[in-house]
Formats: structure tokens, C-alpha cells, sequence
């Protein structure tokens, strides 16, 4: 057991905080849903970071480190599937990818080039073609698409769906890890900055402790998932994704809360986060079936998904 | 980062656990009940004695002191495993982890001496003189008294909600010499000194758990004071963070949690609505033990732990509470003549909050020291 980071998770860690600082600000002229970082993209591409869970020094702790310390950003870009899921399909599957869930709309479709199609307890893969989907109007945060035509589905055996679905569990509470991070972010300066009855709102103890209650919220959702990286097991995967989700529900209602109806507006970055948080807390069809999933993994009981 | 045990550990870990069916009595879960009952203090120093034989009590301690200089993990290993079976060391989990190592630090050589050697041999149990009926999650404030008096003080005072009081050799006593939080002091008292009178506050948490403790003119010389005069609070604050993490609480909580599953497996109750709570329940209590083993993981590469512990504590606080009332809801025959574990497991867990400083100091802690936050008026 060691639980600090090797020094190349460290090296690796720095890096993508040095990348990510040209996109840490909204520009001031977004009011937006969606703010995606197609510059983000370029570069995470041309430093090869989508490939780094391959790398034998680094692997998907490290890809998980990557994807909650890009999920703080205001620029969103699919970068959780293809550095976490996708290593577990094939490195050679084009991305950017999305998972398509019961013919629902889904984050990314309209740009993916490799989609996971989720039916119950069948998963399989398409490429779409670009007439294949459209986008959808949405408060998520995300650009949201759905499928318009039927793509050809490759299905997968049970075994590679269910250990796909495994690090689809590790991707989400990766990224969910990273925006709780930033949503607690976000409301800590704004009860810093903010005064009324004379003094910061950040000194008052019934906001203080919620705070504080999010911010353990939001580091446990971390350690589990960087646990269910290391392992790849399934129960942790679970076990992550049912906390991450948890979480979610608890965090994005405190932080608005805390914000008052500056988190309301879309001049605020703070939809940002907890809009994407509510397009993650129904991924995988939410909380219900990971509790399924725990119960089947970490208890023996069998699973309905 | 590496989240698997290495073959030390995983083979101390095998070492305690095999102790533990050596040592425990068949109907020890029965027995678990009631931490600081007399029986229960008693069989702590026979189970003790044998953990110090098979140099099993303080591994993590100094060979100096009866340990080998085990890594601060083989602690917590040995915690975790403790706790998971209802903690037999009763209240001498205490001197393994922050009394005794107080001492090594603060002590005088006449004091370490004198009440170390008893300590790693498991033959002595301490109480820790804290909370006053006026003085609890505010420590700052108690009021006993201790006088100077030529070259002894006279202690006058009250402190309550005192755990394993009834049996306790020696209490290590926080006293006001003087005014303001430099003017508290240790003190280390025998419970046999005349002026103590002790009274047990019957509890739903188990028999000998809480208690009054008196000081009426109670005279001890200048030398039992630790550290220097005025200096109390800083070395108490030391010992509180090591005790933040130092009872894997999460441990005996999953144990139970498992058990109660089963018992509703069994009875073919285990459905949705208890699958969820349960599923709740489990990741609560993973989440709280990353955490903590994070903070034994910053000790044992020297890093300084910070408000992290209290994020620690709070979480196990959170795990401690969605078992306990996962077990109420759907195994409630635990609080009526059955299961004994999970019965000891509830006393256990109502006053994870409570115990070893409020849930609420840690939040506040957390919002100060982790997220920075701008301080509360005082």
C-alpha cells in the first residue's frame, strides 16, 4: 500500500495542470450551455494524453488523475471514454467516443466516431456516419446528441461488456471526482467573496459545514475512483460510480444553494460543472443499478441491470 | 500509487488475524458488549499481555520502549483487525495510540519509565480526564483547577463523560494552572489518590462506558505534571489528531454491514430498497477507509498530516451512521436479543460523531483549514 504518487504520476499530473491553464477561465462572452475546448482537444491529442493509460509508467491511475484534473475545467472535450474505456476496447477505435443508453441522447454523439451502444444488458460498438445523428438543445453542459439512423452495432460478448461497463463506472467517477472538485471550488470563493449582515457568507457556521460536508463528499468520490482504477475490479467500480453519483445529487443541489441566483445565471461558470454532474448522475442508468452492481460484486447477491 | 498490501503486510495482517482465533473466546461477540465494563477492562489485560508476548501490542513503537519500529501501517493493520472484531484491547487501544507515544515525547525520563513499561506490557488501563460538564467540543474552557502548592499541586475539579474511568490506573488530566488556553497543563494522576471519587452515568452505549470523575483537594506532586506548565494544549491537540484516525471505525462497520446482508440474503429479504441502502452503506465505509488510509500513509512517508484527518474522521462518522441504520430498519431483531455483534457495533457507532471531539469541530476544521474559508467571528 502506497498511496502517494510515483513520480511519474507527479510529472504527469503537472503537465496536465500546465495544459489546462490556458483553459481554467470562461471566456467573459459565453453564456452558454456547452463550452467545448476544441483547442483543448488539439492539444490533449498532440501530447498524446488519450494514449497515456497504455503507458506502462503511467497506466489508468494515471489516466484517472488526468481526467478529474481536466474535468475542473470550464472547456469540456471527451477525453474521459477514450483515456479510460477505450484501452479496454481497442487503442486502434477512432475517437472521440460516446456511449449511446437506450436510445436516449448522450453527451458527444454527434461528434463521436466510436459509439458504445448500451441496450439493457447488451453493449455493442458503431461507427455512425455523420448523417447518423444530430444535436440536441439541452441544459447539460455537454454538446448532447442522439442517433437518428440505425448504425451497424458490433455486439460484445458478455465478458467485454461487462468489463467495459466496468471502466465506464471508473471513467464516469473520474470525471464526476474532478467537477465535484470544481463545484466546491467555485462556491467556497464565491461564500469567501460574497458579504451580507456585514461579513463574508463563508463565516457563517450552516454554510460552513455544508461546505465542508460537499468537500469530503467530493474527496471520497476521488480515492474510490482512483482505487477502481488501480484494481480495474468490478465491485469498485460500483462502488465509485454509486458514490460518485451520490455525491452529485448532494453537491450540485448544496453549491446552487450556496450561490443563490448568481449560480443561476449563464454568465457564472458554475452550470458548467453541476450540469454536467446532472448528465453524469443518470449515466449508466444511475444510481439504482450501481447499487445493483455493489450488491452483485461486493455482496454476492445477483444483479438486474 | 500502489493499492495492494505487500507481502510484510499482508503477512502481519495473516499474523494478527490468526492471534485473534487463537486468543478470542468462542462467545467473545457476546462478551464485546460493554467496552469499559470491569469484565471487560479485565480481559483487555490478559488479552493485552498476550498481544505484548507475541510482540504484537506496540509494533509501531521504539525497541526502546517494547515495539520493533514497525512503519505506522502495521498499526493501523492491527487497529483495523481489532476493531473489526469489537476491539478486545478495550481501553488500552488508547496507550498504543496517543498515550503512550505523548509520553515518549513530552515525558520526563522518570515518567516514561514509570508508566511506558506497564503500557507495552498490556498490564494498565488510562482514562483520559478531557470533558468537563461545562467544558466539551470548547475544551479550552474547563475549569479544573490545579494549585500550586510548594511542591505539589492540589487538583479541584470535575470532568464527565470520562470512558473507562471505573477501571483506570492513571488519568491523564488537563488542568487550568492559570487563565486562557496557556494556562492548561497535563497532568498525570493515579486513580488510586485520595480526593477522586468516581461515578458511572448509566448509558445506552454499554455498561462502564461513561462516567463522573471528581477531584476534591487532590494532592500530586510537581513531577507528575508532563511538559512544561501552560504547555497542555498544544501537546493535546497532538494527541487528538493522532487519535482522528486511530480507531478504523469503518472496519467493524463493513464486518456488520456484511452480516447484516447475509441474515437478510438468508431470509430472501435483501430487495431493492435494502440493496440500495446497503450498496450506500458499503461505499461510505470504502470511501472512509481510503481516507484514512491515506493520512497512515502520509505518516509513514513523513508528511505532515493536516485537515485531511478530519475529512478522514468525518467520513468514517457518515459510514458509521449509514450502517447503523441500515441495520435498524432491516435487521432491527440486532437491538432486541439478537445479534450481539450488531448490537455492539450500534452502541459503538451512535457516538462516532460524539467521541474523540464532535463531528461539528472536524466540519469546522474542514471549512477553515482544507477549503479556507474565512474564519467564524468569535
Amino acid at each position: 500500500m502506497n498511496l502517494q504518487l510515483t513520480s511519474d504520476q507527479q510529472s504527469l499530473a503537472a503537465a496536465v495542470d500546465k495544459l489546462a491553464t490556458q483553459f481554467e477561465s470562461k471566456p467573459a462572452q459565453f453564456h452558454g450551455f456547452a463550452l467545448l475546448g476544441d483547442d483543448l482537444e488539439r492539444e490533449l491529442d498532440a501530447g498524446q494524453y488519450f494514449d497515456i493509460a497504455a503507458v506502462p509508467e503511467l497506466g489508468p491511475v494515471s489516466a484517472a488523475i488526468a481526467v478529474e484534473r481536466l474535468a475542473r475545467l470550464p472547456f469540456t472535450s471527451e477525453f474521459a471514454l477514450s483515456m479510460l474505456v477505450r484501452p479496454h476496447l481497442s487503442a486502434e477505435l477512432p475517437r472521440p467516443l460516446a456511449v449511446v443508453e437506450s436510445g436516449r441522447p448522450g453527451r458527444f454523439v454527434t461528434i463521436a466516431r466510436t459509439l458504445i451502444v448500451i441496450d439493457g444488458d447488451n453493449m455493442g460498438i458503431a461507427h455512425p456516419t455523420p448523417n447518423e445523428s444530430e444535436a440536441v438543445e439541452s441544459l447539460y453542459a455537454y454538446p448532447m446528441g442522439r442517433l437518428k439512423g440505425e448504425p451497424e452495432v458490433m455486439p460484445l460478448s458478455c465478458d467485454a461488456a461487462a468489463n467495459v461497463r466496468t471502466w465506464l463506472r471508473v471513467a464516469l467517477a473520474a470525471e464526476v471526482s474532478g467537477l465535484l472538485e470544481a463545484c466546491v471550488a467555485s462556491a467556497v470563493e464565491h461564500l469567501t467573496l460574497r458579504k451580507q449582515f456585514g461579513r463574508p457568507l463563508g463565516t457563517f457556521q450552516a454554510l460552513r459545514h455544508r461546505m465542508a460536508e460537499c468537500a469530503v463528499l467530493a474527496g471520497g468520490v476521488r480515492w474510490l475512483a482512483l482505487k477502481a482504477a488501480w484494481t480495474g475490479n468490478a465491485g469498485d467500480a460500483a462502488l465509485a460510480a454509486l458514490h460518485a453519483q451520490e455525491s452529485a445529487t448532494r453537491v450540485t443541489y448544496e453549491v446552487h444553494q450556496m450561490l443563490g441566483a448568481m449560480g443561476m445565471t449563464l454568465e457564472h461558470s458554475l452550470h458548467l460543472w453541476t450540469y454536467r454532474l446532472k448528465a453524469l448522475q443518470s449515466g449508466l442508468s444511475g444510481r439504482g443499478a450501481q447499487a445493483l452492481a455493489v450488491a452483485e460484486h461486493c455482496f454476492g447477491a445477483k444483479a438486474h441491470p | 500509487m500502489d493499492f495492494q498490501w505487500d507481502a510484510e503486510q499482508q503477512a502481519f495482517r495473516s499474523t494478527v488475524c490468526n492471534f485473534l482465533a487463537k486468543h478470542l473466546p468462542p462467545d467473545w461477540e457476546r462478551q464485546a458488549l460493554g467496552p469499559g465494563s470491569t469484565h471487560q477492562s479485565a480481559f483487555s489485560k490478559m488479552f493485552c499481555g498476550a498481544l505484548a508476548r507475541e510482540g504484537l501490542l506496540v509494533p509501531h513503537w521504539p525497541t526502546r520502549w517494547g515495539g520493533r519500529d514497525a512503519d505506522p501501517w502495521a498499526a493501523f493493520i492491527l487497529a483495523e483487525e481489532m476493531w473489526a472484531v469489537g476491539e478486545p484491547r478495550g481501553g488500552q487501544y488508547m496507550n498504543v495510540n496517543w498515550i503512550g507515544p505523548t509520553l515518549m515525547r513530552c515525558a520526563t525520563p522518570e515518567q516514561q519509565e514509570r508508566y511506558i513499561p506497564p503500557m507495552a506490557r498490556g498490564e494498565t488501563i488510562w482514562c483520559q480526564g478531557f470533558s468537563e460538564p461545562e467544558a466539551g467540543s470548547d475544551l479550552a474552557s474547563l475549569r479544573t483547577r490545579a494549585d500550586e502548592c510548594g511542591s505539589s499541586y492540589r487538583i479541584h475539579g470535575q470532568k464527565i463523560w470520562t470512558s473507562y474511568a471505573g477501571d483506570a490506573d492513571t488519568c491523564f488530566l488537563l488542568a487550568r494552572t492559570s487563565g486562557g488556553r496557556q494556562g492548561i497543563s497535563i497532568f498525570l494522576v493515579p486513580m488510586s489518590t485520595p480526593g477522586i471519587t468516581i461515578r458511572e452515568i448509566p448509558s445506552v452505549i454499554g455498561e462502564g462506558d461513561l462516567h463522573e470523575v471528581f477531584f476534591d483537594d487532590v494532592e500530586v506532586p510537581a513531577s507528575a505534571m508532563l511538559g512544561a506548565e501552560g504547555k497542555g494544549w498544544e501537546v493535546v491537540r497532538t494527541a487528538l489528531s493522532l487519535e482522528r484516525v486511530g480507531i478504523p471505525r469503518f472496519a467493524l462497520a463493513s464486518r456488520v454491514l456484511k452480516r447484516a446482508v447475509g441474515v437478510l440474503r438468508k431470509a430472501e429479504r435483501f430487495a431493492h430498497g435494502a440493496i440500495e441502502q446497503a450498496a450506500r452503506a458499503q461505499a461510505a465505509c470504502e470511501a472512509a477507509r481510503l481516507y484514512s488510509y491515506n493520512i497512515v500513509d502520509q505518516r509513514k512517508h513523513g508528511v505532515a498530516t493536516g485537515p485531511e484527518a478530519s475529512a478522514a474522521r468525518f467520513a468514517t462518522v457518515v459510514a458509521e451512521r449509514l450502517v447503523a441504520e441500515f441495520v435498524v430498519e432491516h435487521v432491527p431483531e440486532a437491538l432486541a436479543g439478537g445479534d450481539p455483534l450488531m448490537l455492539a457495533h450500534h452502541q459503538r457507532a451512535i457516538v462516532a460523531g460524539i467521541a474523540s471531539g464532535a463531528a461539528e469541530i472536524q466540519l469546522n476544521l474542514i471549512a477553515t483549514d482544507l477549503l479556507h474559508l474565512p474564519r467564524e467571528p468569535r
